[in-house]
């Protein structure tokens, strides 16, 4: 048996587990399903491309098909992604918060994201692009698997974005303050809590890890103004997976669902793909919607 | 000089469908005040609205003389007024060590940790539960952890809203007398109970509020025998709830 | 002249299907308040069941039963509402979010059969030589189209009578009740749920015929016809016309339709060939902002007798 799917499982995971992280943040904190989440992948994605072709050229740092000028430009499209997040909660999506209908926030959000898609093939059309052209060798690695450089380094980006995430999660007053809020908002705002500031930083590290994500299907696949409508469904998936709220549960689910993804395309067909994660949905929901880390409704 | 002052106060969570209708009510420095009053009288709701949980209306509320009537709940903390609600008030998916930590945010941070020692000492039950989830302590442990969090930032004033609800007369005792020993140590209670008795021995002075409004004020030694409470709470008037 | 009195009534048969879209949405939304981001995945189960079972004999797929078109609009109904309840079975008792969710997920995996299910549904190809209504009339044009358009506009008026009648009934005032009042709903439980999930049943068959009713309007189907876009039409449409209200669902069709149709053909005039794909997507842009707007500053819509919040 060819164990490549695995590798490549754990690459797509790594990926909508980065994404669900900040939709299970969303949902616990802002209390909607953001469906303009994919979207920020997407403008993510291209706003470092935008940044790459200003600072002008890639300089590959070998092996890699990418060098600090991707790192650079990266770092400022998650600062640019989440001012994107920030500017459109200003403008709709805390107007229609305080009105206290959830339901019509994910109407908005599902508006935003087809307005947000549509404005990226306006300005880049539908045509995809890529950060590097270059062919990457990939190397055996035992069992059968082949690993390229690039993942390589992707995955340890990952994981270190996780391991940052959850410990900023435990460990800041921040992270803290932000777990307090979404089991209780009004016992978070009798302790002190600033609301404001809260939300203003599930916007902020939700937005950075989705352009975080973006580039990376960037680097490894494409870019293209519906790669974030294609990951929405196995990040909605994935977050309800590991259970509503949870850092860890997102990133898991995330795994579980980018190695069943893979395991479709190996052993059923590539073209079933896009089923999997709505058939882990519906399993979900049906045996256990609190997801696996979740905790029973309040 | 009174440190809380609370005048006319108009409050609700619909406009135009107040719940509070000019109530009012003073407390002084190192004095423990009950608010008293049937079911549906708006006690709940008053509390609530000099926390900053019910949007008020009309009316003031002074806090050490500062007008801190639309200061958002957030910030009232800051200002020194601490609130305890009466269900939910802790956060039951973090430790016992993190609900006090959370709360400490608004210190400056050299003193969040030995603040946390500080409540420890004073609440050596929530000690021993530090790294337990603060949903799996038992009730008489998550008011005296809800009543933890409040003080860690040396509140000038503690409000209470029915701390004794769902505890056992042994339990309610044990959080009274820890309320008597908090005030020694001078700060200022104000209590809305339904366990009138119980409140009324640790009290300094209660009112009694009827349809969001203070009917009574006095004493609380003597409020027991007042035919007013006699009324409301024996049950020989009906009031409309 | 011929032409534009045969291109109105081809206009206003088109508009009066998403009429009947936005009708079925109506009720599962303006009525009952449940969110279905997968319109397009209903509507396209509704097309394809009714083409299947009513093309002739196809070589490479399952086929050849032949049904008269009404039985093929009747089981296309049938189909769609099963799954819509399906769905509502799945979700309703959750948050309402995961309804949102899995509708979603429906249109992905509805889009993804339709494509890859070759022997199923023709794969990207599609389903062609869908019988037509009055087909022997196809030589004159115009009456060909007034006879379509006299047989969509009696489905939409029938349904429209029928909903009307249903919002009216004790069962219709149970579901505004629900949507209203949190504890009702609560007190209800498990009926409560029963019943939402017969809304959204019932919403789904009026989406399934619909589609059903376009397909052999068209007399042709693709996996194409059913992307997301077509759900955001419908939600637009029923959000300018006011949720809550049949005849807003039908007049927001036909406005947002014309103003669509419109734009496309404006665009289509000014911009150069090989940058029409790009001014397409400014229409959808245009859509979304608007659909935020109407959320923002008119969330009754424009001809909808309003709702109370």
């Amino acid at each position: 048996m060819n164990l490549q799917f695995l590798l490549d499982g754990l690459i797509a995971g790594s990926m909508i587990g980065l994404g669900a992280i900040g939709v299970t943040l969303t949902y616990s904190i802002l209390r909607f399903s953001n469906f303009a989440h994919g979207d920020f992948m997407a403008w993510g994605a291209y706003a470092a491309l935008a940044v790459v072709g200003a600072i002008g050229g890639s300089l590959p740092m070998a092996p890699l098909s990418f060098g600090w000028p991707l790192l650079l430009a990266m770092v400022v499209a998650m600062g640019l992604t989440a001012l994107l997040a920030l500017t459109l909660d200003w403008l709709l999506f805390a107007r229609l918060r305080a009105r206290g209908q959830s339901i019509i926030v994910v109407m908005a959000s599902f508006g935003a994201s087809m307005a947000l898609r549509s404005l990226l093939e306006f300005m880049f059309t539908s045509r995809p692009t890529y950060f590097s052209r270059a062919i990457q060798i990939a190397q055996p690695v035992g069992f059968g698997i082949r690993v390229t450089a690039d993942q390589v380094a992707l995955l340890l980006l990952t994981l270190a974005l996780v391991v940052g995430m959850h410990l900023f999660m435990q460990r800041s007053q921040r992270g803290r303050e932000m777990r307090a809020y979404s089991q209780n908002p009004a016992l978070a705002r009798v302790v002190g809590i600033d609301v404001d500031k809260v939300v203003r930083a599930t916007w902020i590290i939700g937005a950075a890890l989705a352009c975080a994500s973006g580039v990376m299907v960037g680097v490894l696949v494409q870019i293209r103004p519906l790669m974030g409508l294609d990951l929405l469904l196995p990040i909605f998936a994935a977050a309800i997976l590991g259970g509503i709220g949870s850092v860890p549960g997102a990133v898991l689910g995330g795994l579980i669902i980018g190695l069943s993804e893979a395991a479709a395309v190996q052993f059923v067909g590539a073209e079933w793909r896009a089923a999997v994660a709505f058939v882990i949905l519906m399993a979900v929901l049906l045996v256990r919607p609190m997801g696996l880390f979740g905790v029973a409704e309040r | 000089m009174s440190i809380l002052q609370v005048s006319a106060l108009v409050a609700g969570y619909e406009p135009g469908l107040s719940i509070v209708k000019g109530a009012s009510m003073h407390a002084a420095e190192a004095e423990i005040v009950v608010i008293l009053g049937p079911n549906g009288a708006g006690k709940s709701s008053f509390i609530k609205a000099i926390a900053g949980l019910v949007p008020i209306s009309g009316g003031q509320v002074l806090l050490d003389g500062r007008d801190i009537t639309m200061v958002p709940a957030h910030l009232k903390i800051r200002q020194g007024l601490a609130f305890v609600p009466q269900t939910e008030n802790i956060f039951p998916l973090m430790t016992v060590e993190e609900n006090l930590h959370v709360a400490g945010g608004i210190l400056p941070r050299p003193e969040v940790a030995p603040r946390i020692a500080e409540m420890f000492d004073t609440f050596p039950d929530l000690a021993r539960q530090r790294a337990l989830m603060a949903g799996s302590l038992s009730g008489g442990q998550r008011q005296m952890l809800a009543v933890a969090r409040a003080l860690i930032v040396r509140p000038r004033v503690l409000m209470l809203d029915e701390p004794s609800a769902g505890l056992s007369p042994k339990l309610v005792e044990q959080v009274f007398a820890q309320l008597s020993a908090i005030r020694q140590a001078g700060l200022t209670i104000v209590l809305v109970e339904q366990n009138a008795r119980a409140a009324l021995a640790i009290g300094d002075r209660a009112y009694v509020l009827v349809e969001g409004r203070e009917a009574h004020e006095g004493p609380a030694k003597t409020l027991w025998d007042n035919p007013l409470i006699a009324e409301l709470y024996l049950g020989h008037r009906k009031e409309a709830s | 002249m011929i032409d534009l009195l045969g291109y109105g009534a081809f206009f206003t048969s088109t508009a009066l299907i998403f009429g009947l879209i936005a009708l079925g949405l109506n009720l599962q939304w303006g009525l009952t308040g449940l969110f279905n981001v997968g319109i397009a995945g209903f509507v396209a189960i509704g097309a394809y069941s009714s083409a299947i079972l009513t093309t002739p004999d196809a070589a490479d797929r399952v086929g050849g039963f032949g049904w008269p078109i009404l039985a093929g609009w009747l089981a296309a109904a049938c189909i769609t509402a099963l799954a819509a309840a399906f769905t509502g079975y799945a979700t309703l008792r959750l948050k309402s979010d995961y309804l949102a969710i899995t509708t979603f997920g429906v249109a992905v995996v509805v889009q993804l059969v339709a494509l890859n299910a070759q022997g199923l549904t023709g794969g990207p190809f599609g389903v062609a030589f869908i019988p037509r209504p009055f087909a022997s009339l196809q030589e004159h044009a115009v009456a060909f189209n007034f006879a379509n358009l006299a047989v969509i506009a009696s489905v939409v008026l029938a349904t429209y009578l029928a909903l009307e009648r249903l919002s009216r009934s004790p069962w219709g005032r149970v579901l505004r009740a629900l949507r209203e009042d949190e504890r009702a709903a609560t007190a209800l439980g498990k009926s409560a749920q029963s019943y939402r999930i017969q809304a959204f049943a019932v919403g789904g068959a009026v989406m399934g015929l619909a589609g059903a009713v376009q397909a052999h309007f068209i007399g042709f189907i693709a996996p194409d016809n059913y992307l997301p876009t077509l759900t955001f039409q419908v939600w637009a449409m029923l959000m300018v016309g006011g949720s809550g209200s049949n005849r807003g669902a039908i007049l927001g069709a036909i406005v947002v339709w014309a103003i669509w149709v419109g734009s496309g053909s404006f665009t289509a005039a000014i911009v150069p060939s090989d940058l029409q794909a790009r001014a397409a997507s400014l229409q959808i842009v245009a859509i979304g902002v608007m659909l935020c707007l109407i959320l923002l500053w008119r969330p009754q819509g424009f001809f909808g007798a309003g709702r109370k919040k």
